[in-house]
């Protein structure tokens, strides 16, 4: 178990989500105290299900009502970020590996941008000009294509061991998420997670995809999902130096992984969990000369969760989606946000020339205002994040 | 206060290397929160839960989990105790914690049961300079800080 050299590589497809969740988290639970080795896990959830991410109220990131008719099972991720659909064609990645002694965040920040690298180099040997942004996606031209999520894990203290205080320091496991899109079903995406679309049609279904991105649509071929999965184990090897050994859980895992079923993903408390922090909405429309402007943007806290930047102007798409991609996540802090918006739109200034740099800043600190004074208002009748795969 | 930079690390506090968790002592009570430090690595809290008032930990076992900038992970208790109390204001509102670390953000209240051992293993006092130091090196170096 002590040998960092090599890594497991456990392959698993159509899993349920409660066991593709609970199986992330057991391992990293115990490869933090060395009773599993670093696994890398490249599977696929039965299509479909929808997860959430760790903090979010599920109320206002998914359709129930549609999901729950169509027999797609709902879930909750332990990692944060924006709720996502997987199925067949979406890739799950998880790799567990051990927290270090001195394991500050900081160090899990790092180590993100290294377990980004085995994306990027799967995806840039499909020929597909993939980049890490930070903070935690993977884009392609502006085109979210794998969205990325960390969990520092403690592990359980096993009744039957008497650790040192020193020991209980060091028994944590990281956890790395990410979603690669090989292919999506962005008309059953919408059906299931809550956009500001009103309806869906093929405008609103264009404008996803000038968002997102996937494998097949990149490398304009079919490809299947096993060919995606052994680029990115061969991705993994090069990026970490290691070798990758087939083979699956242990006996002990499984029990332990449907025990945190039971006692967790299966259970209404966690899937159905309210956070005391609501989403906040807010909108703005400003007349350029260029054309209107229309901002939509959701806060958690002081968090600018997402930017949904529309309207009558002309740009090119793929430079929208790279501003809306900059503020995602990023403080509604209004100096950092212009600052934020300068740099984004100076490295795209020749597709945007019809869209004023004043104007832009001034309808997205306009929709943080009144996304703040309509916080209470959110929580009556909310909306979810736009367009966040993971 | 000792300024290092811009960064604060009041020196009648304890800190627990490993976590950047600072710790208080309040007689029958210990206060925790965030240091800088920690907090220049996070960023913006998006959310946290605490565990409950009256739970048990040891120290390294987790007391609550938060998201900031999409990063996950689980607050490990800097000293063995039970839980006396949770600021229910930074539960509502997680930017108090970036606001005022050491003011209106702090998290939980512990009652310690082994204070006198552990806060040894804690940095305090003497030692205090020479580890914010090294860490703000370390954070330089990492990128992590200007």
């Amino acid at each position: 178990m002590t040998d960092h050299s090599t890594w497991r590589l456990i392959t698993d497809e159509d899993v349920s989500a409660s066991f593709g969740l609970a199986a992330d988290e057991c391992l990293a639970q115990w490869v933090g105290q060395g009773g599993s080795s670093s696994t890398l896990r490249l599977y696929t959830y039965r299509s479909h299900c929808a997860l959430v991410g760790r903090f979010q109220n599920l109320e206002n990131e998914i359709y129930r009502d549609y999901c729950e008719a169509h027999g797609i099972a709902l879930n909750r991720r332990p990692t944060g970020g924006g709720a996502i659909i997987m199925g067949a064609d979406q890739l799950g990645v998880a790799l567990t590996i051990p927290g270090r002694g001195d394991d500050s965040y900081s160090h899990a920040r790092e180590r993100m941008a290294q377990f980004s690298q085995g994306i990027v180099n799967a995806l840039q040997s499909l020929g597909v000009r993939a980049n890490f942004r930070r903070k935690n996606d993977i884009e392609v031209n502006g085109r979210k294509i794998v969205g990325l999520g960390i969990y520092r894990a403690h592990s359980q203290t096993r009744p039957e061991s008497a650790f040192s205080v020193s020991s209980a320091l060091q028994r944590t496991g990281l956890l790395f998420h990410a979603s690669l899109l090989v292919g999506l079903d962005i008309p059953l995406m919408l059906r299931v997670l809550k956009t500001p679309f009103e309806k869906i049609s093929d405008k609103e279904i264009a404008t996803v995809a000038d968002r997102v991105t996937t494998v097949r649509r990149e490398i304009g071929r079919e490809i299947e999902l096993s060919e995606a999965r052994a680029r990115i184990a061969e991705g993994y090897a090069a990026a970490f130096g290691v070798s990758l050994l087939p083979g699956d859980f242990t006996a002990d895992e499984r029990r332990a992984i449907a025990a945190l079923e039971r006692s967790k993903y299966l259970t209404a408390e966690w899937v159905s969990q309210t956070t005391a922090v609501p989403d906040a909405l807010g909108s703005a429309k400003v007349k350029t000369p260029g054309g209107l402007l229309d901002i939509r943007a959701t806060l958690a806290g002081n968090i600018l969760k997402a930017v949904f930047i529309g309207g009558d102007f002309f740009a090119a798409e793929a430079a929208i989606a790279d501003l809306e991609s900059s503020l995602r996540w990023h403080s509604a802090d209004p100096d950092a946000v212009a600052a934020t918006l300068a740099h984004a739109c100076a490295g795209r200034a020749d597709d945007l020339t019809a869209l004023p740099l004043d104007a832009l800043v001034t309808a997205v600190q306009q929709a943080i205002r009144r996304a703040r004074l309509a916080e209470s208002a959110a929580r009556a009748d909310p909306y979810g994040c736009f367009v966040n795969p993971v | 206060m000792p300024i290092h930079g811009h960064y604060s690390f009041p020196p009648d506090l304890y800190y627990d290397r490993a976590t950047h968790i600072w710790v208080r002592n309040d007689g029958e009570v210990v206060t925790i929160g965030l240091d800088a430090l920690s907090l220049e690595s996070l960023g913006d809290m998006a959310y946290i839960s605490l565990q409950a008032v009256g739970i048990r930990v040891r120290r390294g076992e987790p007391i609550g989990t938060l998201e900031a900038a999409k990063m996950v992970g689980d607050l490990s208790a800097p000293v063995s105790g039970t839980i006396a109390a949770r600021n229910e204001e930074v539960l509502r509102d997680p930017t108090h914690v970036n606001r005022d670390p050491y003011g209106i953000g702090w998290l939980l209240q512990l009652t310690p049961s082994d204070w006198a051992r552990e806060s040894t293993e804690l940095v305090h006092g003497d030692g205090l300079t020479a580890w914010v130091e090294a860490e703000m090196e370390r954070y330089r170096s990492q990128g992590w800080i200007d």
